[in-house]
């Protein structure tokens, strides 16, 4: 099972608590990393580095998640999801994001704009992976507490 | 760890679409862009997803030869020898 199949996100407590902290210690830049499921269940977060080293973009280095991709085949997880913050605004994919994303799994944006930050995930679905224009859907996230 | 003769391409979840859902290839060492004919020739169209039309890799696509971005070795034209590891990476960006 790929993440492609997951319906919803669903956060142990911990983990959430983990993304949101990687996320507010990456102030002011964004923060971003990926997330690792198991049977459509989040269960680990790898906070990394970003790239960009901006407050408004993000990308991960190559080699970094080579080295996560690598980790999640020798533990049997699949790529879940890719997460990043956005410090002053809404958790709603922004331009940059639809145009960039370019993995089919969901993207899962923390915002910092507002105490406590909020969670939400979306997948953007695109013609081809190539494609600069995507479709923007949400999909419930759920934090178990 | 023994070596079969081959070189293991792992595909990314983004492609495996086009590879009948495998994550690994064994594929026969040559270079990158061999590499890619031959998955091209195993799984038609592959080729035109991950190069433009100029014959190069999408700038979106990071190509690893054991640990080793290929893009600052020699490209398409990086050798890859019975068993060494390749992977191929879409990058991940946004704002």
């Amino acid at each position: 099972m790929t993440g492609a199949n997951v319906l919803e996100m669903r956060f142990p407590q911990e983990l959430a608590d983990r993304m949101i902290a990687h996320c507010l210690d990456g102030r002011p830049d964004e923060a971003c990393g990926l997330i690792a499921t198991e049977d459509g269940a989040v269960v680990h977060i790898y906070p990394m580095f970003n790239a960009s080293a901006s407050p408004v973009r993000y990308a991960l280095d190559p080699q970094e998640q080579l080295a996560v991709y690598q980790d999640l085949d020798e533990r049997g997880w699949d790529l879940g999801g890719v997460f990043h913050s956005h410090t002053r605004t809404e958790a709603y994919p922004s331009p940059t994001d639809v145009r960039e994303a370019r993995e089919e799994v969901p993207y899962v944006i923390v915002s910092l704009a507002t105490e406590p930050a909020v969670i939400r995930a979306f997948r953007i679905v695109k013609e081809s992976w190539s494609a600069e224009t995507g479709e923007v859907e949400e999909m419930p996230v759920e934090v178990l507490g | 760890m023994a070596s079969d003769g081959s070189v293991k391409v792992k595909i990314p979840t983004v492609f495996r679409r086009f590879t009948g859902n495998e994550a690994e290839i064994d594929l026969a060492p040559g270079t990158i862009g061999q590499l890619i004919d031959q998955l091209d020739e195993r799984y038609p169209g592959f080729k035109g997803q991950i190069m433009n039309d100029e014959g190069e890799l999408h700038r979106f696509v990071n190509v690893y030869v054991n640990d080793e971005d290929a893009r600052y070795l020699e490209k398409l034209e990086t050798q890859a020898n019975e068993g060494d590891r390749v992977a191929l990476l879409p990058s991940v960006a946004g704002g």
